[in-house]
């Protein structure tokens, strides 16, 4: 038998923990957004992508959510005319990442979204523990 | 904080659980009915007050893991949070404990 509030703190501290992940991944793609290769025709960054799943705690019969995997999007990659770089190709072509940057902030703004849902739920956890607890105060 | 309030509480466990104990040999001297375990109540509150000690324990090593970079920030304010809920649960009821055993003594016998 465990407490369910401290369950409930426990479920939304891995929520936090699982979009601060999140918003680390997608301030990746956003940081390597221009990052190409080095060598001609060489691949750019690949962008990241990010899944959840969800995991049962044993100890406190909740189910956690959890990063699944870290994967590479598939999407193909930008190219621009660029015949100076050094990562252009034999036409003067050069890959830039898959990165599209409305969709990467559009990204960043859901997971702080998320963020801050998961921060609430604890606030309002510890409030209502507060409340619980001062019952027994005379 | 959570140190020296361990350090503080642990003493104060202590004296609540002996006055439990003694409580109950004072109350039932000859009583040989012996329908309850004496030091249950004191027990039960020891077995919480170590309950308590132990999140504290895994609060206060987290906020050092947190605190080396080992830790991400969530499971250490996490951590310290269940650790002050756990403190603030054992003091509340050692108050009411206390409260209790002080009225008793006041009676007029």
């Amino acid at each position: 038998m465990s407490d369910p509030l401290i369950a409930a703190a426990k479920a939304a501290s891995n929520g936090l923990f699982a979009q601060s992940t999140r918003m680390r991944v997608l301030s990746e793609n956003i940081a390597n957004a221009e990052t190409t290769g080095k060598t001609a025709g060489a691949d750019p960054y690949q962008r990241k992508t990010i899944s959840f799943e969800s995991v049962s705690d044993e100890m406190n019969g909740v189910d956690m959510v959890q990063v699944d995997n870290i994967d590479r999007d598939t999407a193909p990659f930008r190219t621009e005319y660029m015949p100076g770089h050094p990562a252009a190709d034999g036409k003067g072509y050069v890959k830039l990442p898959n990165v599209d940057m409305l969709v990467e902030l559009a990204d960043m703004r859901e997971a702080s979204r998320s963020y801050t849902a998961n921060t609430q739920v604890i606030k309002q956890v510890r409030e209502i523990t507060s409340m619980t607890i001062d019952l027994l105060r005379p | 904080m959570s140190l020296s309030s361990i350090a503080m509480l642990s003493p104060n466990i202590d004296r609540i659980e002996g006055a439990a104990a003694s409580k109950g040999i004072g109350a039932t001297p000859n009583v040989s009915s012996g329908a309850a375990p004496q030091s249950d109540f004191a027990q039960t509150l020891a077995s919480m007050a170590a309950d308590a000690i132990g999140t504290v324990k895994t609060g206060e090593a987290t906020a050092i893991a947190g605190m080396q970079g080992k830790a991400p920030l969530q499971q250490v304010v996490q951590a310290v949070m269940q650790a002050d809920q756990a403190l603030r649960t054992v003091v509340a009821v050692r108050d009411k404990v206390v409260g209790a055993y002080q009225e008793i003594s006041r009676m007029q016998i």
